[in-house]
């Protein structure tokens, strides 16, 4: 549906993109992170055939950017970054304009631009000039005039930067509804927005493609070991006896009156051990104050791969 | 041929939403009203339009490049020229969608003009020779749609407006001043490009009610090739 094949991409002598690949399934709601400057717009903007890769292939459908640019661009709907629309025109009219661009016939376009308000909730705006609405709402029309046409791929660049609490939560579900019926690609730096949207995570880093896959299998992946935390009122000495850990192990750490912290990694597919652990205390009559076990999350993978930090919880 | 329309309808259109349009127009006709008051409307002269379409080069340089400005670099400025690159339009479409709207919006312009030649008709007597006056007309269209053409170009290069606005007014500029120019120092081959490119000669010729199709041929091809160069700039934007 959405591809790209090793795609290089120079600006002068910085090599932008390095042999990125990735395929998106129809369907597929996915989420491009990255830190700034990683390629996240190059890559967004060679799928939507605004610049040619230098080397490689993008497709929309089977359709090549390049090549069949024409055919390509009319199966994708694309909001680029902070939504740049005609300030002096109103809503209705603008949807009009690019239902028009789009190729939309007389017949066609009346319902067209009818749905797309109705989806992105403007009725109340239909008529306002777009320079006169609120961010939230400008966004809400750049994206009802990429989904005009109903296009199979849609592409979102930054869909909520800029915008308050109260209109990214309104973005968000307006995101997830028009993400049910169609392949798309959202472009993000904001992580947990990309965590709730996405079922598929792309985390590009300095022009390469870092990671690939869902949540889970990211954090399976890159996250690093869970740790069991443990603070329980004994001695070093006697939390290691208790957890069967040699009595020097770096996972004992002595706290003031009296306490321990006990911080140890769990080894990958190995069974909770809270309840073993609680138990074990308890048979000592040992109180305990904190017994937790964190797991990665993607922000730690998304660090540890953008930029190279360890990818501990 | 839809697409071009709707680019065209937009363009004319937003100039008569925004302050710009409106300025232009006055400018335009406090410009030309001068003319027709001062060097027309004089008690003895011949009834005609003469001195305003022989001038009418002088009278478009300031507004035709505030008018060819907005084209592409306040689009490439603020960011909507994105939505449009990305849409299934070829450059070209979007190049001669913007210049007729641009076009459609001089022809507007010229419109209220047409109250000096029904001034001249209800105040003079013979009447005025309609030939001239209809081939002046003519003229000013076409050499409104060459410097718009100039300022496509120009609008097409560059995300400054007051770029854009500078070039199209020094190239307009440089094309009236040719006959100022010391021609006859220059080698003959660089005499015959001067002549080529200047309009002078082809403005008096339209002034005196001849339309000579060598003319009309010379300003359709230039505006046609400024077209394709702006294209041309355009896609360059793609492989920068």
């Amino acid at each position: 549906m959405v591809a790209l094949d090793r795609v290089h991409k120079w600006y002068g002598r910085v090599h932008a993109l390095r042999g990125v690949s990735f395929e998106l399934h129809p369907g597929q709601v996915a989420g491009l992170l990255g830190p700034n400057g990683a390629g996240k717009s190059t890559t967004i903007r060679i799928l939507t055939g605004m610049i040619p890769p230098d080397a490689g292939h993008a497709s929309i459908r089977a359709h090549d950017t390049l090549n069949q640019s024409l055919d390509a661009r009319a199966k994708l709907g694309y909001l680029p970054e902070s939504a740049p629309l005609y300030p002096e025109m109103r809503v209705a009219d603008y949807l009009a304009f690019r239902a028009r661009i789009y190729a939309l016939d007389r017949s066609r376009r009346r319902p067209a631009i009818d749905r797309a308000i109705e989806r992105c909730w403007l009725r109340d705006v239909r008529n306002r000039r777009i320079g006169h609405l609120s961010k939230g709402y400008r966004q809400r029309v750049g994206l009802a005039a990429a989904i005009l046409h109903d296009p199979e791929v849609l592409i979102l660049d930054e869909p909520t930067n800029g915008l308050d609490p109260t209109q990214i939560a309104q973005m968000r579900t307006l995101v997830r509804e028009l993400g049910s019926d169609r392949t798309m690609l959202i472009s993000s730096h904001i992580l947990p927005e990309i965590e709730q949207i996405c079922s598929r995570i792309l985390i590009v880093a300095s022009g390469e493609l870092k990671a690939d896959g869902t949540p889970a299998e990211l954090i399976a992946q890159h996250g690093g070991p869970s740790r069991l935390i443990v603070e329980a009122r004994c001695t070093p000495e006697k939390a290691g006896l208790i957890l069967g850990l040699p009595q020097q192990s770096p996972c004992l750490t002595e706290l003031s009156e009296g306490w321990t912290r006990i911080e140890s990694p769990c080894a990958p597919h190995e069974p909770d051990p809270r309840e073993r652990v609680a138990s074990a205390f308890a048979s000592a009559g040992t109180p305990v104050r904190e017994l937790r076990l964190t797991t990665a999350t993607v922000e730690d993978v998304f660090l540890a791969l953008a930029h190279g930090r360890e990818g501990t919880p | 041929m839809s697409v071009i329309a709707a680019i065209a309808g937009r363009e004319f259109r937003s100039f008569f939403r925004l302050p710009v349009g409106w300025i232009v127009i006055a400018l335009f006709l406090l410009l030309t009203g001068a003319v027709f008051a001062t060097a027309i409307l004089a008690p003895g002269q011949p009834a005609t339009l003469r001195p305003f379409f022989a001038i009418a080069g002088w009278l478009l340089l300031p507004v035709v490049p505030a008018i060819s400005m907005r084209l592409f670099s306040d689009e490439i400025r603020t960011g909507t020229i994105e939505p449009l690159l990305t849409s299934p339009i070829r450059d070209g479409s979007l190049v001669l969608g913007k210049f007729l709207g641009a076009t459609l919006f001089l022809l507007a312009m010229f419109l209220p003009t047409l109250a000096y030649p029904i001034t001249l008709w209800s105040l003079s007597d013979p009447a005025p020779d309609l030939g001239p006056i209809l081939a002046g007309y003519f003229s000013l269209a076409l050499l409104g749609m060459l410097n718009l053409a100039i300022g496509t170009l120009a609008s097409a290069c560059t995300s400054s407006q007051t770029l854009s606005f500078l070039v199209a007014l020094f190239v307009m500029l440089g094309m009236l001043l040719i006959p100022s120019f010391p021609a006859h120092s220059l080698p003959i081959p660089a005499q015959r490009a001067l002549e080529f490119v200047s309009l002078t000669p082809r403005m008096s010729d339209f002034a005196r009610g001849v339309i000579d199709t060598r003319h009309i041929a010379w300003f359709v091809a230039l505006t046609g090739w400024l077209l394709v160069l702006s294209t041309l700039a355009l896609q360059s934007r793609r492989w920068r």
